[in-house]
């Protein structure tokens, strides 16, 4: 028997989002589900992890296998996920805050540990969820926020920077007013066998409106890009505004994958978790 | 306008998978619309935008029937030839907002309505195939009435209040 093709929309579950209107977030699901259909994906063989925040929910909108971790800990379940069922194709999705504030530390080492996933940051420079404080990726002069009238006076995160200091073999940056090409960017994250990261500038409408203008801001990466060379790469990234798309920086590394050692059946090691 | 700019489609078949795309992603943004904004109680833009994700899922439907039969070539997501970053009606999305009033949902309706006729006059008046130049100015004609209805609409439409924010966004005074 021959299995239908899934098309983009047979990979949403039919839960409505709660994202405000005009999200960019919008833009990131129905880019990532035509990648999934592009990919053809079989549903029960992908897994979505995220953490907290209103990127987070992701998961709940896909009709594949989820997981809505805890703040910040998306990336150390996803890893867990991946060590124990490598067959599975893992996607893990969150914020600036939750990926580069409380999942700081994580995100460094799974860059390093390089297993092989993708990791999606929907980078919209401000905590959403709680009514719009200032996130690590938050310009130093945004005053726009009870909490920091002053701005934060501190510089912001430049996440493809510590994202190659750390080793990641894959860092692509894309923007949710761009869905085509962030679908492109998505198919070629999955398909990296390594941990790949995508930084998508996905404007929060609500908190910061004034992010409308990146869509006269955002522009492609210079054309010799993605490089494999580690210093070109830092180069370029330092030398950037923020705002160019594209894969940045691409490298094989050795993928980490544990032995799966474990021969317990899972009936024992539901045992374990009985109160 | 440069070479670069000009859509040439060469077939029927190349057109009709444009054209599913098109309709498809129009009446699904209209619905994630309308259903953002059931979510956030203001349900008279809700009803609006269902309206129009009905008559965009029409138009998708009268697409379909006419590709059935047809052996339709796959289109990777980013090789589809509009000239925007978005499929021509559903772009400017970041437009929307859940205090929005009729008139500005409108706004944002006629725009993209006007952006996905636009599209298919250029498809009419730069492609080499006779069939195809005859099949887009069908749909040319099909959405000058959609952007006609949608003016007459727009006309006839009350004045309203602006609506107080009960909850709104934590912005220094």
């Amino acid at each position: 028997m021959t299995v239908p093709a899934l098309k983009a929309k047979d990979y949403k579950s039919g839960i409505k989002a709660v994202w405000c209107p005009g999200c960019g977030h919008f833009a990131v699901l129905s880019a990532l589900t035509k990648a999934m259909a592009h990919l053809g994906l079989v549903k029960e063989q992908v897994a979505v992890v995220s953490g907290i925040g209103c990127s987070s929910r992701l998961p709940a909108y896909i009709d594949t296998y989820g997981f809505h971790g805890i703040h910040g800990r998306a990336l150390a379940a996803a890893s867990g996920l991946k060590a124990a069922r490598p067959d599975l194709t893992v996607i893990v999705a969150g914020g600036d805050g939750d990926g580069f504030s409380i999942g700081g530390n994580h995100f460094l080492h799974a860059c390093r540990r390089n297993m092989n996933m993708a990791y999606i940051v929907m980078d919209n420079e401000v905590y959403g969820m709680t009514k719009g404080q200032a996130s690590p990726t938050t310009l130093p002069d945004w005053s726009n926020s009870k909490m920091t009238p002053h701005g934060t006076g501190i510089p912001s995160f430049n996440p493809a920077a510590i994202a190659l200091a750390a080793g990641a073999g894959f860092i692509a940056r894309g923007y949710s007013g761009e869905p085509s090409e962030l679908t492109r960017l998505l198919v070629e994250a999955i398909e990296h066998p390594g941990f790949a990261f995508l930084q998508v500038l996905s404007g929060c409408v609500t908190y910061r409106p004034d992010q409308k203008q990146w869509k006269e801001e955002v522009h492609s990466a210079d054309s010799d890009l993605p490089t494999d060379d580690p210093v070109k790469a830092a180069q370029m990234i330092q030398a950037g505004d923020g705002k160019a798309t594209g894969i940045i920086y691409a490298k094989r590394f050795p993928v980490w994958q544990p032995e799966n050692r474990t021969d317990a059946e899972i009936n024992e090691i539901e045992k374990e978790f009985l109160l | 306008m440069s070479k670069d700019d000009i859509v040439r489609i060469e077939s029927v078949e190349e057109f009709l998978v444009h054209a599913m795309e098109l309709e498809e992603a129009s009446y699904e943004h209209y619905d994630e619309l309308a259903d953002t904004m059931e979510v956030h109680n203001n349900l008279q833009v809700a009803e609006l935008f269902r309206k129009l994700a009905n008559y965009s899922r029409l138009h998708a439907e009268e697409v379909h029937q006419r590709a059935a039969n047809l052996d339709l070539p796959k289109i990777t997501p980013w090789d589809f030839k509009w000239k925007c970053p978005s499929t021509p009606e559903a772009f400017c999305m970041d437009e929307a907002d859940y205090m929005m009033s009729s008139a500005k949902a409108m706004e944002i309706a006629l725009f993209n309505e006007i952006r996905g006729r636009d599209f298919y006059q250029q498809v009419a008046d730069n492609s080499p195939s006779e069939a195809v130049k005859k099949l887009a100015l069908e749909m040319v004609e099909e959405e000058n009435w959609h952007v006609e209805m949608l003016r007459e609409w727009q006309a006839s439409m009350q004045d309203e209040q602006p609506q107080e924010d009960l909850d709104p966004p934590n912005m220094p005074e």
